[in-house]
């Protein structure tokens, strides 16, 4: 390898990302820049190898069967843990509100709150639905996030800043969330994939809306 | 890549295969959590770490080449480097601790780790020999960075030297470890 003074830069900066002992900025701005740097992203890539036969050195631990949570958030209709409200999602966006209004009628345990987060930016329409602290969101009209990009949802409590939950599979997710009261306000945006690298959205806001009491 | 069954799972996975998520999840688990837990230190977060990753994976799997990883089973090494990162998101992310928790954290550990003078794989003994190579004070900051996600910061700490010294001796460190595993 020519190791010119500049390319020793890059590839200590593609170290200390691999090794983690930067700060949360420079983690962040690494990952960015991997993203459009083909080259540094290979360095990445040869570091990550370098010190992966270290990983022999990390003892496994027990770990629990985490597998009911994570495929409740992946797989909203998923039989398991079908949320009540899940056929919901198969339904077009006319159909939708009929559903609603015979499911509330029928259901023996209706959400407290729901949010109807409404397109921007020519996004696709969302129907959320909270009962205790499970959310059920789902795609109701629209696209899905298109190649190389994924859908990542925030919940935006008063005045504070966007938090996320996570990224979004392009059908909707189940999730846990806390601390919330009506008003507060659920967005969709559109970022690159795996998700926003700031923390904070930095793609279009495809859709938003607050929750209101049923 | 027969002997390799975790990338082969992960290729699964990509299609979108949840049998294959599953079991993925049963070879790969311990592993994962042995990583979070190492870096965290707190069962609770590991686990919310853990169940993070594993959510990345069932939307990433796509972007695993099990071409470009290295060694017999790239797919583990995608996983750990994954699991890593994120952990070390977490950590960096947290408010910093008080003095006296930082003292608790980074006191240095009474007998060096097992496995700074074990390390099994013959793969693995390419850069175990090149580590031995550096000082032991370096070579055991750059595992403490790598196996215990610590930061310059608490490097430096451990270490007891100016953070710019620590700046210092693990570029120079890096760079060393690099040319040693070249030739």
């Amino acid at each position: 390898m020519t190791t010119r003074p500049d390319d020793d830069d890059d590839d200590v900066m593609a170290a200390e990302y691999v090794l983690g002992v930067t700060d949360l900025a420079a983690r962040q701005a690494a990952e960015a820049r991997a993203r459009r740097d083909p080259a540094f992203a290979a360095r990445i890539a040869a570091w990550e190898a370098r010190f992966a036969p270290l990983n022999d050195a990390i003892a496994e631990a027990p770990a629990p069967d985490l597998m009911p949570r994570i495929e409740a958030r992946l797989f909203p209709i998923q039989p398991a843990r079908r949320a009540p409200w899940a056929w919901l999602r198969g339904l077009g966006p006319g159909l939708v509100v009929l559903g609603l209004v015979a499911w509330f009628m029928l259901a023996p345990a209706r959400p407290e709150l729901t949010a109807t987060l409404v397109p921007q930016n020519g996004g696709p329409t969302w129907l959320a639905l909270l009962s205790g602290q499970d959310l059920v969101i789902s795609r109701m009209a629209g696209r899905g996030p298109g190649e190389g990009r994924d859908f990542e949802l925030w919940i935006i409590r008063g005045d504070a800043a966007p938090v996320s939950l996570g990224v979004m599979p392009a059908t909707g997710m189940h999730l846990t969330v806390t601390d919330v009261t009506p008003g507060t306000v659920l967005a969709v945006s559109l970022e690159p994939k795996g998700g926003s690298p700031t923390g904070q959205p930095t793609g279009p806001i495809l859709a938003l809306g607050p929750l209101q009491k049923t | 890549m027969s002997g390799d069954p975790i990338s082969a799972l992960l290729q699964d996975v990509a299609r979108q295969d949840r049998a294959a998520f599953r079991a993925l999840y049963v070879a790969a688990g311990a592993k994962l959590m042995g990583t979070a837990l190492r870096i965290l230190q707190d069962r609770h977060e590991a686990e919310d770490a853990v169940q993070e990753v594993m959510t990345r994976v069932w939307l990433k799997a796509g972007a695993f080449d099990p071409a470009r990883g290295a060694g017999p089973d790239p797919g583990m090494g995608w996983l750990v480097a994954l699991m890593r990162n994120h952990a070390i998101d977490r950590i960096r992310a947290r408010a910093p601790l008080s003095d006296d928790e930082a003292a608790i954290a980074l006191a240095p550990d009474p007998a060096p780790r097992a496995e700074a003078q074990v390390i099994a794989s013959a793969q693995a003994r390419r850069i175990g020999d090149c580590l031995d190579r550096l000082e032991p004070d370096r070579a055991q900051a750059v595992r403490g960075a790598y196996l215990d996600g610590l930061s310059y910061a608490d490097l430096a700490q451990r270490h007891g030297v100016p953070l710019n010294t620590m700046r210092t001796w693990l570029r120079r460190s890096l760079l060393r470890l690099r040319e040693c595993m070249e030739t």
